[in-house]
């Protein structure tokens, strides 16, 4: 049990800072999802084995995948360098984070169990699915079916939010619409907004460092 | 029995190595993994709670907490693909037109 702890302790940490350090936005991506599959190990050592099982399916799979999806989507596995516009920034979210580490540390260990750690544990029966489902369909019935709102809401927004924009009449000839053989221009002119001059040259240079 | 203090401290670890993602990366979707591991610090201290005082409430926050987090994780990168098709970026520097 210790060394289950100690193991998988050490390899969620290992995996939050590939997570934070990693260059390549999809290192990083995989590094979390190690750090989630060893918080999934630690959920079943803490007598939630149902929680255990969520979390990989749900965390580790599906959100992960979302993630994953969304980099290769839009190219973003680059490093993004160039101007730090806040001094010193690595150094102080170093500094601070450390600082709350070791105040986190300090306060778990002044904390005491209400009651024996063993007697606790077995009121739990092992945290299967029969004990969350018992909790969520009493106490927690209002959350339980304001979560579900709340996920029909988040799939209609993010529908509506990646819907493409309708073309606008402004004259100005669709990209699609021009011939197979015609010269495409290298990025499509956005007639509404475009991205500023300014970011444009910023994020070449950035490419380029 | 590992006690409740040792993973109450192994999630704070998590959750400033979390912090300091947030305040030092430069890509949204950087800032949004760093957001998860914060969340999992929270949901595991939450657990070690749920031991210590033999209730599973405690399980059952951490429940509707990913449920919560799948919600956001939609929403934020469906957020994170509108603003690149616009913007042609995701880099939180170049983001900051509502800065006061």
């Amino acid at each position: 049990m210790t060394l289950a702890f100690i193991l998988l302790g050490a390899l969620a940490i290992v995996g939050g800072i590939i997570t934070i350090a990693a260059k390549n936005a999809v290192h990083a991506a995989l590094g979390l999802v190690g750090t989630l599959l060893c918080v999934a190990g630690l959920f079943a050592t803490l007598n939630a084995s149902f929680l255990a099982a969520t979390q990989v399916i749900v965390y580790a799979g599906a959100v992960m995948v979302l993630f994953l999806f969304v980099i290769m989507l839009l190219n973003a596995n680059q490093p993004v360098t160039g101007h730090d516009p806040v001094p010193f920034v690595r150094e102080l979210a170093g500094i601070g984070g450390t600082l709350l580490a070791g105040a986190f540390v300090v306060l778990a260990f002044t904390y005491e169990d209400p009651r024996p750690l063993a007697e606790s544990a077995a009121a739990l029966r092992g945290g299967d699915a029969m004990i969350m489902g018992e909790t969520l369909l009493t106490r927690f019935l209002l959350p339980f079916e304001a979560v579900s709102i709340l996920l029909l809401v988040a799939i209609v927004g993010a529908v509506a939010l990646v819907q493409r924009p309708e073309a606008q009449p402004d004259g100005v000839p669709d990209e699609l619409e021009q011939p197979i053989g015609a010269a495409r221009p290298e990025r499509a002119p956005t007639p509404r907004t475009g991205a500023q001059p300014a970011l444009q040259a910023g994020r070449e240079s950035e490419v380029s460092a | 029995m590992v006690s409740t203090s040792s993973y109450l401290a192994l999630s704070g670890i998590l959750f400033a190595l979390g912090m300091i993602g947030v305040l030092t990366r430069r890509t949204a979707i950087m800032v949004f993994l760093s957001v998860e591991l914060m969340l999992n610090a929270a949901n595991l201290a939450l657990v070690a709670f749920a031991r210590s005082w033999g209730d599973p409430t405690g399980q059952t926050a951490v429940f509707i907490v990913m449920t919560l987090a799948a919600a956001e994780v939609a929403i934020g990168l469906a957020i994170i693909v509108a603003i690149f098709r616009k913007r042609e970026t995701t880099n939180v520097d170049d983001l900051a037109a509502l800065k006061g």
